[in-house]
């Protein structure tokens, strides 16, 4: 049974919004890596991340929920990019070369899994309520 | 169910890969940039920019990306155009310059043939890859992880295994973001921007070698644009994703390769990277990008082969290709230890006939059918083609044969570089017998060929 158009845009939104926030933690957490390498790398991935959804969440709100194309569409390119960077995280933030001290390590593993795991869900779900391939 | 020519056709085959596409189907011009982009990540695209960086230090190899991509932006996006207009992918487009069946034949040649070879070549390296990371395991040594890499490979475009598509799909973007990783890890280990531009080879090659060298990476992938071009919601989105995608971002990734391997002195770029500290999960994710690239191998040569045999779905040729390509690099290339060089060769070979393939394509649909015979490109069921195109078929094999001549033997015709003169030649000898026979009165396509019900 299909959702309704209203609920699969608020989903939409709100896992935009949700990538938003993960990509603001984990700038916020660039200057406790401990280390210049560390750093930029958080600050490269989180403004990916930021720009990919602030770009996108305004598209996104200013469709009709009729549309479910056009809400599915640039919901899943903003997701598509976020869930990468959280793939980014996943393999990068424990790699030797970065030099990042493991407390804050550890939190960008797992942020990166939260992003990696939630977008995936986030992707399928919105992919089949409005019936966008994933290949956009 | 897609309307061609006023009437309902169903799409028995799969992807439109016999019938145009409907408007209900088509896709913005950055979900085309994002299909092109997937294409182009691939590890093989780092190892070409460690090549150039074997020819030239950095500021030659960015001058000759630079001109060599901005060759393949104009060549591609002229091609990319006639998908965007026609909505026909590559091997529909091919019924005019070349007929119907000379349409199949090219076909084989630009991608039913080569890409099964480029298939087993990239699952090849993958196993290679894996068993670089991991030596000493049975399931990592060349042969089974080249199986178990082709098979996947296969699956993600069989079966659309979503937990594998999804992979191969969200790894794209960090994909690109690793590559500037790498390459500033590079810099910063190396001791900065002034030991990447110091670096330099001992001998520097000519600039028309390099600028051959970046054309030939992706002209072939010129030819088959429309494939992707004509799900563009405008005629003109393919022509510029191809365009951007090629001028900035494999500009970018021919410069990260080779600056990788100047400064760390290693032309193997997965190897560079374990160098660099950068982690295993990043190595893996290098590879990952393979995959992308052999799905669209797979998918590409089975929209050709159901235009030369018309039979069996998509899907199905996709795992004919996958498993044929999965043979050749477990069997050949891993149990049996021998190398890949002859495959490569074949498809190189081929690789001479694509640009003349492209280059009547484009002196067809601009030149001849707009001004000389003002006709335009039609599909669907009871449309008339036809058997062959005599100058198309003497045009793509004069001009494969130029750029073999040119690029082994050093001919000129007329400038001595292989692509150049493959393009040349195929062009120029396409318009004077299509335009002569044409303007003489004399018949010069052989046979019709009436489209069939299923598009065929």
């Amino acid at each position: 049974m299909s959702a309704s158009p209203q609920k699969v845009k608020r989903f939409a939104e709100v896992s935009i919004a949700v990538m938003l926030m993960l990509g603001i933690v984990t700038l916020a957490l660039a200057p406790f890596t401990g280390h210049y390498r560390g750093f930029y790398l958080s600050i490269f991935l989180g403004a990916i991340i930021v720009v990919a959804s602030v770009v996108y969440l305004p598209i996104v709100r200013m469709k009709k929920a009729e549309d479910l194309r056009g809400v599915g569409v640039p919901a899943i390119q903003s997701l598509w990019i976020s869930t990468s960077m959280g793939l980014g995280y996943v393999v990068t933030a424990l790699a030797p070369y970065f030099n990042i001290n493991f407390s804050t390590a550890v939190a960008l593993f797992v942020i990166g899994w939260v992003m990696l795991i939630y977008g995936c869900y986030a992707l399928l779900k919105i992919s089949k309520e409005s019936k966008v391939p994933l290949s956009v | 169910m897609a309307s061609q020519a006023g009437k309902e056709v169903k799409d028995v085959y799969g992807d439109y890969a016999t019938l145009t596409v409907p408007p209900q189907e088509l896709r913005s011009t950055l979900n085309i940039f994002m299909v092109y982009m997937g294409v182009l990540a691939v590890i093989a695209a780092i190892f070409a920019g460690s090549g150039l960086a074997t020819m030239y230090d950095l500021t030659t190899t960015l001058t000759v990306s630079l001109i060599g991509n901005a060759l393949l932006a104009i060549f591609g996006a002229l091609i990319a155009y006639m998908g965007g207009t026609t909505r026909a992918n590559t091997y529909m487009l091919l019924r005019y310059p070349l007929g119907r069946v000379g349409a199949m034949i090219g076909s084989l040649v630009i991608s039913a043939l080569p890409l099964i070879m480029w298939y087993a070549v990239e699952t090849w390296l993958f196993g290679i890859t894996v068993n670089v990371i991991y030596p000493g395991h049975p399931l990592t040594s060349i042969a089974v992880a080249s199986a178990w890499g082709g098979i996947l490979m296969m699956l993600t475009a069989y079966i659309g295994y979503r937990a594998m598509a999804i992979l191969s799909y969200i790894t794209v973007p960090f994909w690109y973001a690793l590559i500037a990783i790498g390459l500033f890890a590079a810099v910063d280990v190396a001791g900065g921007f002034g030991a990447l531009w110091a670096a330099r080879p001992q001998v520097i090659a000519p600039l028309s070698v390099g600028i051959t060298y970046v054309f030939g990476l992706y002209a072939s992938g010129c030819v088959i644009a429309p494939d992707v071009s004509r799900y563009g919601v405008k005629k003109w989105s393919g022509s510029i994703a191809w365009a951007l995608h090629v001028l900035i971002f494999m500009t970018f990734l021919l410069f990260a390769g080779a600056a990788m391997t100047l400064l760390t002195g290693s032309p193997n770029v997965v190897v560079a990277i374990a160098q660099l500290g950068l982690g295993v999960g990043a190595l893996l994710l290098a590879i990952l990008g393979q995959w992308t690239t052999n799905d669209n191998n797979s998918w590409s040569a089975a929209l050709a082969w159901i235009n030369i045999v018309g039979k069996l779905k998509r899907s199905q040729w996709v795992a004919i290709v996958g498993v044929i390509g999965t043979i050749i690099a477990a069997v050949w290339g891993g149990v049996w230890g021998m190398s890949l060089d002859p495959f490569i060769a074949f498809g190189t070979f081929l690789g001479y006939f694509i640009p003349p393939v492209g280059a009547t394509m484009v002196a067809d649909f601009y030149i001849f059918s707009k001004l000389v015979a003002k006709r335009t490109y039609v599909f669907g069921p009871g449309t008339k083609y036809a058997t062959i195109n005599i100058p198309g078929i003497i045009a793509m094999i004069a001009g494969g044969v130029a750029g073999w001549a040119a690029t082994v033997y050093g001919v000129k015709v007329p400038t001595g570089v292989g692509v150049a003169d493959a393009i040349i030649v195929s062009f120029v000898l396409y318009l004077v017998l299509a335009v002569g026979l044409y303007k003489a009165g004399l018949k010069f396509e052989v046979g019709e060929w009436v489209e069939r019900p299923t598009g065929f």
